[in-house]
């Protein structure tokens, strides 16, 4: 088994036993009862989704800093992880508000900045789509990550900057001890699962953009058709 | 108030915790499938 699928395995396994414990060993929540089991899937989510992140952030400037294929790749693979996991928080979270706050969806700065997040990184999925030229590609989709993690702080602090319904970032201060453990567990599976998923995704990424790289670039638009210039046709 | 007594709970926490796995089984799935399929990755 490669090192990805290690790290892959053993995010599954830590990821299965914190669930299991939020489900079957923790006590129900106080004020919630057992929807509040859904907090061990939930904030691992968030929590591993704003690291991808940065984990994107990161390999954006080393791809202005360097020009390097392989720092594209792994923005392109934290991107696209970070993505999923960012959509995931968003149903999560809308499923957990439904019997809670009595709707799945409300324009919380916490849901609303999340939910720009989650678009603005899909964008950059998008514009990666869109652009052919391996090198401008490579600049347009990095400056593109590093002006959209500018909302990620803001993502983070907006339960304490502005009045949000959605609740403050839960720590071990403030999660009972019975609960921390199967938070961290799960927090860790969702982590070294999310490594594990960048490392496979990247190397998909890096082998697409070395044969790009080798490959002639690809015109922008399609060339116009000279049919003033008198050339007889095939 | 919430009094811990919220009707068809298990139904919400079963709802996203098979969400939660689904997409993440999915996307290894697609990934593992997609990397059989690369033999330069």
């Amino acid at each position: 088994m490669s090192k990805t699928w290690m790290v892959v395995a053993l995010g599954f396994t830590l990821l299965v036993v914190g669930h299991g414990i939020g489900l079957f060993a923790a006590p129900p929540e106080a004020m919630m009862g057992d929807v509040g089991r859904i907090l061990y899937a939930h904030v691992p989510t968030a929590w591993v989704a704003l690291l991808t992140f940065l984990g994107a952030f990161i390999c954006a400037i080393g791809v202005l800093w360097t020009g390097k294929l392989a720092w594209d790749a792994a923005m392109e693979a934290a991107v696209e992880v970070g993505v999923l996991l960012n959509a995931m928080l968003l149903i999560q979270g809308a499923v957990w508000a439904k019997p809670t706050w009595g709707v799945y969806w409300t324009w919380d700065p916490r849901l609303t900045s999340a939910l720009v997040m989650c678009l603005s990184f899909a964008a950059v999925l998008v514009l990666r789509s869109l652009v052919h030229q391996v090198k401008r590609r490579m600049t347009l989709s990095a400056v593109a990550t590093i002006l959209f993690f500018v909302n990620v702080p803001v993502v983070y602090m907006s339960v304490k900057w502005w009045n949000s319904m959605h609740q403050e970032m839960s720590s071990p201060e403030t999660v009972d001890a019975t609960m921390v453990l199967p938070l961290r567990i799960a927090a860790f599976g969702m982590l070294f699962l999310a490594i594990g998923l960048c490392m496979a995704r990247g190397r998909l990424a890096l082998a697409r953009l070395r044969r790009e790289d080798g490959a002639p670039d690809l015109p922008e638009r399609p060339q116009a058709l000279d049919l003033d210039s008198g050339a007889p046709h095939a | 108030m919430l009094d811990g007594s919220i009707e068809g709970g298990w139904g919400y926490v079963i709802t996203v915790y098979g969400f939660t796995w689904f997409c993440l089984v999915a996307y290894t799935a697609s990934l593992v499938t997609r990397l059989r399929k690369d033999p330069d990755a």
